[in-house]
This record gives structure tokens, C-alpha cells and sequence, in this order.
């Protein structure tokens, strides 16, 4: 398995550059940085190319998240690619690992991330904008060193639960007094398999859960929204729609919350 | 100040500065190209205007303004999309707004009216309803049961219903609401909810745009 120290440098040190789906383990990740390997954060669009180059593999009623690693993977140029297939992440990943692996030349390890160490969450309560902190927390996720210079906690005015979306231009419109929470806290905290944390949310605040269309994450996004007081479930495929944009702008505006 | 809610299907227009008058409205296939307001709503709205106020806003302002009670559900059946507002204890509680997989409700049932030649208001509530969830995909319904013996009137009477208990449906199945729309004005999509209603009229959102004219603004904003 990938966790084995002496097993997982012999691997990795072969390679140079590697894609990641989901978060794999603490020390998959520590071992790329040590051989200073370029990481690529498959999750996230990183190639100009149609989604519908993933139909071939996927369906298109599926993860966005999933398609667009699943384009990417078949675009850059990668010496492998590191799946994880754990509980901090979801079956889908395990069948596009599968898939990838027969369509790909390169290695397509599956890992299963079942860190504890808690890194800390002071991007989620920081009071910057949502965009900026969502961009470092996912950046984050390629690199195992300790966070420095965290920004001090703020009093929140809003929540945003959920996954990164796919989409970043739905987060512009939250002020940037909104505390992070859900998956997107996990990963910040580096424990991306921690449902207790993933579950944790302020009830004194409105707040916006979100969660990927097709994504099996709706079904926590939107019992927590009903055990809310003051809560919008809202699930967005690819692009932020209109009615997705109108909702949310909406809802903060008509629950008080000032930009 | 000139106030427009512009609609798929219709555009509606007040002017705050003309004391007495009503809204107007026209077809939106009519609207003058050059048309200019102040304030907007509609999704079709950010072109013509200096400021826009999204749609679920104007509707839960409007709500707000004509309608007198703390807990109430506000129901918006529009040509193209439906939307709600609920308010419990005079705060927001639950909206919602569905523009993909309600798409085209109220622009298929002025559409089949035309067509086959009805009056909605001749027409009774039917026992049977169709599961329609989409104004498109219930289209083949329409035709399927015309073609299994069912005279039209009964089954696009059928079609409005399922659109009735699918909006209904979308807007948490309450005890009573209150519609607003140009589907107020229709009797047979009015009584097919299995609810009570309280018909508000097509003007909701203007109203809406009213409060929001109203408001102070602070300064800087345009």
C-alpha cells in the first residue's frame, strides 16, 4: 500500500510529475515534496478542453469534479496519478480509477486517506475574501508542510458548507466575513475523512450548503440544511447558473446579510 | 421613476412618478428595442435598466408588501420558471427557485390554449392529473392520451393540473399559499392545487421593485 515509507519512496521517486484526485494521504504527499515533484490537482480545471472529452468514459449525469479530473488526466502529461478511494472521498472516484487505469499508460494508485492529524482551520474563519481562502485551501492539498502567518479568526455573518465547487463564481457573492465549513474545513484541516468535522456547522449564522450536482455529498448537504435554522441547500453542476447565482444572492440579502 | 418586470412571455411597467396610474402591460415579442427603465426585475431585465433586483428578491418584497400575515407561502408561476418564498415568524425560512426542471410551464399552457382553441375558464378540475414535471416533456402526454381516445379539452385539463401539483410540490406542499403570476388569472390552474389559495395577481414583482425604489440606498450605490 502506498502508506509504507520505504515501499512509497521507491515508487514516487521515479516519477516527476503526478496528478492527485481527492486528497491522498499526508505521506504520499510529503514524500512529492521531498523529491520535489510537480503536483497537479486533478480536481480542479487545469486544460482548455471540452468536458464532454470525458463522455467517452464517463456518463454526463455525473460528478463535474470527476469529469474535469478525468479531462485532465487525459491531457497533461503525467508520470501518475494518485486516487483516493477512501472514506474522504467517494465510490465515484474508485470507479474513475478503475477507468483511468485501463485508458491511461501511466500507474493509477488508489490510496485511502485516514489521516487524523489536524492541521488547524484558520482559512475557513478568517475574514478574507471566500474566493481567495478556497483557492489556498485547495492549493494546500499539495503540500504537507505546517500552515505559517495564519490570519486571525473572525466573527462570522454567513456559512458556506460544503465541497470546492467546480465553479469558484458562486463564492463571490458571500462577504468576507463567511466561515468555511464541510469538506472544504477537512481539507483545509487535512483530515479529509473526518465526518464528524465535515458535519459540524453554525447554527447561529445563515448558511449556503452546497454540494456538487450528481454528487453523493447532496444527501448530507441537505439534511444538515433542514437541521439548520436559517439555511439554503443548493446543488450546481458545472457552471454557476443564474437561478443558482440569484438564489444565493437572495437568500443572504433577504436574510440580512450584508455584502 | 419607471419601474419593468420583464417576463418571457409579458412585460409589466409602473411609474412612480405618474400618482393613480396603474401598471401596464405588453408582450414582451413587443417590446421597442430602445425601451429604458430605472429599476428592473425579470430575467430579461438587466438590459433595459439602470439597476437591477433579481427576481426572488422583488418577489419576497413584494410578499412582504401585500401581504399581511408573519408565516405565509408565496408561490411565483411565471412563463418560463416558478419560484417561492416562505416566511415563518416574519424572517425567511425556505425559497426556491427552479428554472431548469420547471422550465416552460406557464409558456406551454398559454401555448396549448391557443393552439387547441380552449377557454380555461369553461374548463373543469379533472379527476386525473398527469406527473408533469417539465412543460416540454409534458407535451407527450398531452398527445399520447389525445391518441388513446381522451377528448383534448379533458386532457390538457389534465396537463394544467400536473402542473399545478408539481408547482405546488416545489413549493414544500403547504396548507395554503399565496400564487402570484399571470396564472392567477386562470381559474382551471387556480383550482387544481389541492390547497387554498389566495390569487395575488401578475403585479407581485412590481410591487416588489416598488418597496425596493422605496428603500434608502446608501450612498455610492447606484
Amino acid at each position: 500500500m502506498a502508506h509504507d515509507p520505504t515501499h512509497l519512496a521507491a515508487t514516487i521517486s521515479h516519477f516527476q510529475k503526478i496528478g492527485i484526485i481527492g486528497i491522498p494521504p499526508l505521506a504520499v504527499i510529503r514524500a512529492a515534496n521531498e523529491y520535489g515533484l510537480l503536483i497537479h490537482d486533478l480536481d480542479e480545471p487545469l486544460v482548455r478542453e471540452d468536458l464532454e472529452t470525458a463522455s467517452p468514459f464517463l456518463p454526463r449525469v455525473y460528478c463535474a469534479i470527476l469529469r474535469t479530473a478525468v479531462v485532465n488526466a487525459l491531457h497533461l502529461e503525467l508520470d501518475a496519478i494518485y486516487v483516493d478511494t477512501g472514506p474522504g472521498k467517494c465510490d465515484c472516484a474508485l470507479h474513475t480509477a478503475t477507468i483511468l487505469a485501463e485508458a491511461l499508460p501511466i500507474p493509477v494508485i488508489c490510496t485511502k486517506n485516514t489521516d487524523t492529524a489536524a492541521f488547524g482551520v484558520p482559512l475557513c474563519q478568517a475574514r478574507l475574501p471566500l474566493i481567495a481562502r478556497m483557492q489556498t485551501i485547495t492549493t494546500g492539498v499539495k503540500s504537507a508542510a505546517a500552515y505559517q502567518n495564519t490570519p486571525p479568526p473572525c466573527k462570522p455573518c454567513a456559512g458556506f458548507w460544503g465541497v470546492p465547487p467546480r465553479d469558484f463564481s458562486i463564492l463571490e457573492l458571500f462577504p468576507e466575513a463567511t466561515h468555511i465549513y464541510g469538506w472544504a474545513r477537512c481539507m483545509e484541516n487535512k483530515t479529509p475523512a473526518d465526518h464528524a468535522l465535515e458535519s459540524v456547522f453554525n447554527p447561529e449564522v445563515p448558511t449556503v450548503f452546497f454540494a456538487q450536482s450528481f454528487c453523493a455529498k447532496t444527501a448530507l448537504a441537505r439534511y444538515l440544511a433542514k437541521k439548520h435554522p436559517h439555511a439554503l441547500y443548493l446543488d450546481v453542476d458545472v457552471h454557476t447558473t443564474s437561478s443558482a447565482r440569484a438564489k444565493v444572492q437572495a437568500f443572504l440579502e433577504l436574510s440580512g446579510v450584508r455584502p | 421613476m419607471i419601474l419593468g418586470d420583464f417576463g418571457t412571455s409579458y412585460c409589466k411597467f409602473l411609474d412612480l412618478d405618474a400618482p393613480g396610474a396603474g401598471p401596464t402591460i405588453i408582450a414582451t415579442k413587443e417590446l421597442p428595442g430602445e425601451t429604458r427603465v430605472n429599476l428592473a426585475t425579470g430575467h430579461n431585465g438587466k438590459r433595459f435598466a439602470d439597476r437591477y433586483v433579481n427576481e426572488l428578491i422583488a418577489l419576497a418584497r413584494g410578499g412582504e408588501t401585500m401581504i399581511r400575515e408573519k408565516e405565509y407561502v408565496l408561490l411565483d408561476c411565471g412563463s418560463r420558471d416558478i419560484k417561492f418564498i416562505k416566511y415563518k415568524n416574519g424572517k425567511l425560512a425556505d425559497m426556491g427557485w427552479n428554472a431548469e426542471c420547471g422550465a416552460s410551464m406557464g409558456f406551454t399552457i398559454e401555448l396549448l390554449e391557443r393552439y387547441y382553441e380552449l377557454d380555461y375558464a369553461s374548463l373543469l378540475v379533472p379527476e386525473q392529473t398527469f406527473s408533469v414535471t417539465c412543460g416540454v416533456l409534458g407535451m407527450s402526454d398531452i398527445f399520447d392520451t389525445v391518441i388513446a381516445g381522451v377528448p383534448v379539452a379533458e386532457a390538457v385539463a389534465r396537463f394544467v393540473k400536473g402542473i399545478a401539483l408539481n408547482a405546488y410540490r416545489f413549493a414544500g406542499s403547504p396548507a395554503r399559499l399565496y400564487l402570484s403570476g399571470g396564472l392567477c388569472d386562470n381559474p382551471l390552474f387556480v383550482g387544481s392545487f389541492p390547497c387554498q389559495v389566495t390569487p395575488l395577481g401578475r403585479f407581485v414583482l412590481l410591487r416588489g421593485l416598488e418597496a425596493e425604489a422605496r428603500q434608502p440606498r446608501p450612498p455610492g450605490l447606484v
